[in-house]
């Protein structure tokens, strides 16, 4: 809550956000009715995955970073066998790619329905919470659960549970799903996409502040299709890289206020962003005709910099994965083998994907028996760290008449836009004891 | 009227066992779940789930559930609390119960699954919850000492609660079983 300085300043603590993953505040500093200071804190203690993971065999990673978030488990399984058969020297078939992509799918719609319809839409709704919406807008809701629901279902079905998926290993997947498996989520499917397709329509009529923000986008491109389970790494500046040159371009510092390390792009002091606006802004052109009709009859360009209209996009972008899941499935054989060795060899390997939110970077170094000598985990919302505390400060500043209660709100609204997964991107610097 | 609950309501009571398997004492509802389970009681469904949020679908239709969870209110590590709620009862204020059950759900712990399904008029008649006082939440961690004693005072709870709800139900179809 505010409280005045001695200065005459003002300062604004939100002790707990609200409708986000992990636990995190926000601190917000006015001098003379002028913002000077905003700074996200995650305060959600460090996990030390990577310090974790050394000593661990390479079979390891997808199970153990896959508890790093409930949210979206599958992205740290995929950007994590990637990285380790890109240390091997593997690659899988294309078909074992699909199968990750269809599983990716699930994921998507479950993060995307859950923030769409419970955490975000209240917002627009005018309500403090999800539960509060419902008692008004109970259709709404009950739609959002729906397709959650569907999403589940996909998760069940390939990944062996709907949250923490058992079924990826390295090289692939202990087992394929049946074709009788598959095609029994079908219909659930095809209504699931549907209702997203209504979804976008409901949210584009949503109001939305006033707000352009400029900031350079990063996404992953695809040879082919919209961005889901791989690709290579463009901005939107014309900027194109290997997935394998990701830590020369990006590099990742800590700030006191936060025990989430904070990433810049090709040394550059502006923010870069990560998520949905990027990947749409990048791929628009990618996506299947079905969701680009939504986009454009949502009013969507082929680049969206109003960080609160993300809540259309994710809308699209639901539509396009319960779109993809339903080809992947339709041309679905079930002929080649489920996984392929992965045998262990000293090297580095680098892999990425695109996480709900946005690009997930893994890099590990193997020596000759697999074991893991080195560990980096590069989440996206580290990534939008810096642009989250930008578009505050640009925002706070038109809204400083407001009261506390008001202002809390529009600032965790804006927060939510990007639908921060603090839990994920808590990491922490190297212990370094100096004992004279 | 809005909402109207969706589907056939049935007498079997449902058990939840709410909580990651992998995550120290947040792991209890699972234990707990499937000790109910290995007492075989008949027309009883039990089930363990990790996503609070999938609860508005789970026990829809039924009349009575039953959820196990791990909760903080700053007891004694293994304390027992019982809480009834549901369509029939009071709401469910925020308290230690809103603390539970968030990891992986963006903050939408149970009390929250309690109130959203009430709002849509999918809350079962009655609700029982049933909280184990965790210790610790630390990844791959073991239940903790005092937990894992607690968990056959809260095995007894859980089914003294659906044995008296199911006296005078007929239809004991199929033995309890947690799947996954």
């Amino acid at each position: 809550m505010s409280h005045k300085l001695t200065d005459g300043g003002q300062v604004m603590h939100v002790g707990t956000l609200a409708r986000v993953e992990g636990e995190g505040a926000m601190h917000i500093e006015y001098r003379d009715g002028t913002v000077t200071d905003v700074q996200l804190r995650i305060y959600e203690p460090p996990r030390f995955y990577e310090a974790f993971l050394r000593g661990r065999a390479h079979t390891e990673p997808p199970d153990i970073t896959a508890r790093i978030c409930g949210i979206c488990p599958v992205a740290y399984q995929m950007s994590s066998c990637w990285a380790v058969e890109d240390a091997c020297g593997v690659e899988v078939p294309e078909e074992i790619r699909l199968m990750r992509r269809l599983l990716y799918c699930g994921e998507w719609i479950e993060s995307h329905a859950l923030h769409v319809f419970l955490l975000h839409a209240p917002d627009f709704l005018g309500y403090d919470g999800a539960v509060e919406m419902a008692a008004d807008h109970p259709d709404v809701v009950e739609r959002g659960l729906r397709i959650k629901k569907a999403g589940n279902d996909l998760m069940d079905t390939v990944g062996g549970r709907s949250v923490h998926p058992v079924n990826v290993k390295v090289g692939g997947f202990y087992r394929y799903p049946t074709r009788e498996e598959l095609r029994a989520v079908r219909p659930r499917l095809q209504r699931a996409l549907d209702e997203a397709v209504q979804t976008v329509k409901l949210v584009a009529g949503f109001e939305f502040p006033d707000l352009e923000q400029p900031y350079e986008y990063l996404a992953l491109r695809a040879e082919s299709g919209y961005p889901i389970e791989a690709g290579s790494v463009v901005t939107s500046s014309g900027g194109a890289f290997a997935v394998r040159d990701f830590t020369k371009h990006i590099e990742e510092f800590h700030v006191p206020h936060s025990n989430a390390l904070h990433a810049r792009l090709d040394g550059s002091p502006d923010p870069y962003v990560v998520g949905p606006l990027a990947r749409y802004s990048l791929n628009a052109d990618r996506l299947s005709d079905v969701a680009r009709e939504a986009a454009r009859e949502a009013g969507l360009g082929d680049t969206c910099r109003n960080p609160f209209r993300s809540i259309i996009v994710r809308a699209v972008e639901l539509v396009e994965a319960y779109h993809e899941a339903l080809r992947i499935i339709d041309g679905w054989t079930g002929s080649g083998p489920a996984s392929v060795p992965v045998p262990p060899r000293a090297g580095e390997g680098f892999g990425a994907s695109e996480a709900p939110r946005g690009v997930l970077f893994h890099r590990y170094v193997l020596d000759d028996e697999g074991i893991i000598r080195d560990a980096q985990i590069v989440p996206p919302t580290s990534q939008n760290q810096p642009s989250v505390e930008a578009d505050l400060r640009t925002m706070v500043q038109s809204w400083s008449q407001l009261d506390d209660h008001a202002l809390q709100h529009r600032c965790e609204q804006a927060i939510r836009n990007y639908d921060p997964c603090i839990s994920c991107a808590t990491h922490f610097l190297d212990l370094t004891v100096d004992r004279g | 009227m809005r909402g109207a609950p969706t589907g056939p309501v049935t007498s079997r009571p449902l058990v939840v066992g709410l909580g990651s398997p992998h995550r120290g004492d947040d792991a209890v509802g699972v234990v707990v779940a499937r000790g109910v389970a290995a007492c075989h009681v008949p027309g009883v469904d039990v089930v363990a789930h990790e996503d609070p949020t999938d609860l508005v679908e789970l026990w829809s239709g039924h009349e009575l559930a039953v959820v196990v969870d791990a909760v903080r209110s700053g007891s004694e590590p293994g304390t027992l609390t019982v809480l009834e709620t549901g369509a029939l009862g009071e709401r469910l204020r925020e308290s230690a119960w809103g603390r539970t059950g968030r990891g992986g759900t963006h903050a939408f712990g149970l009390a929250s699954a309690v109130e959203l399904a009430r709002a849509l008029r999918r809350l079962p008649d009655r609700v029982v919850l049933v909280g184990v006082e965790a210790a610790s939440f630390d990844h791959g961690a073991p239940l903790s000492p005092a937990v894992a004693a607690a968990v056959p005072t809260a095995v007894d709870r859980v089914l003294a609660v659906v044995r008296e709800a199911s006296e005078g139900t007929t239809t004991p179809e199929g033995a309890a079983r947690v799947p996954g």
